[in-house]
């Protein structure tokens, strides 16, 4: 699957980028393992996690195409 | 809902007043208006936040906001949301919540909601730029 992925606030600035698109993934757990394995240490950040700007939680079913978000906490205001 | 560049200014919020002036059916009118704080970090003080957002997201977000508080305040006749992204300074607004309603309990509650809602629901964050820091370019 091709899949979009955007990174957010403090996400966007430990990544140094705010979006990379993945090719190849089997599954959404394939695609955390590849961004854990490229950005070392990502996952010491709470995150929040939208696929076609949908929150989601657990282990999603993804598709080809998909945009994955991986948002910190919100803090409008 | 709306999303701009730098702070909401005196002039946008003037415009949206004069606006709701135009629903005489409404006979109260709730203003919000969330400004940017100088807190103290350390030694020093906030001299500005800037603000990114998930903006598509933030629109879509934002219509279920305004539904979900249209169905719990049904005497609500218009409500408007602006927030800012990019980079707002201390003392300015980046926040404004109107509600128009028929009645006043109407327009206070359901602005007092949408505020609530808009900090936990819509996918913004804030870097808070200190004194002497110098600002880095806003996200689009």
């Amino acid at each position: 699957m091709e899949i979009e992925v955007l990174f957010f606030g403090v996400l966007a600035e430990f990544t140094g980028i705010r979006r990379k698109h993945y090719s190849g993934i089997q599954s959404y757990s394939d695609l955390m393992h590849r961004i854990c394995d490229e950005f070392p240490g990502i996952d010491q950040f709470t995150f929040n996690v939208a696929v076609n700007r949908v929150l989601v939680t657990g282990n999603p079913l993804l598709k080809d195409g998909d945009e994955l978000a991986v948002m910190p906490p919100f803090a409008g205001g | 809902m709306r999303l701009i560049k730098g702070p909401v200014t005196a002039g946008i919020i003037s415009e949206l007043i004069a606006k709701g002036g135009e629903r005489k059916e409404c006979g109260a009118h709730s203003l919000f208006l969330g400004q940017v704080r100088n807190d103290l970090s350390g030694s020093r003080h906030v001299r500005a936040i800037e603000y990114s957002a998930y903006e598509e997201m933030v629109i879509m977000e934002a219509e279920k906001i305004s539904k979900t508080v249209q169905s719990e305040y049904d005497d609500v006749r218009a409500l408007e949301i602006i927030h800012s992204k990019g980079v707002v300074n201390a003392g300015e607004i980046s926040l404004v919540v109107l509600v128009s309603a028929g009645h006043t309990e109407q327009a206070t509650g359901a602005c007092a909601k949408i505020v609530g809602l808009v900090k936990e629901k819509l996918p913004i964050w804030k870097k808070e730029i200190l004194e002497d820091e110098p600002s880095q370019p806003a996200e689009e």
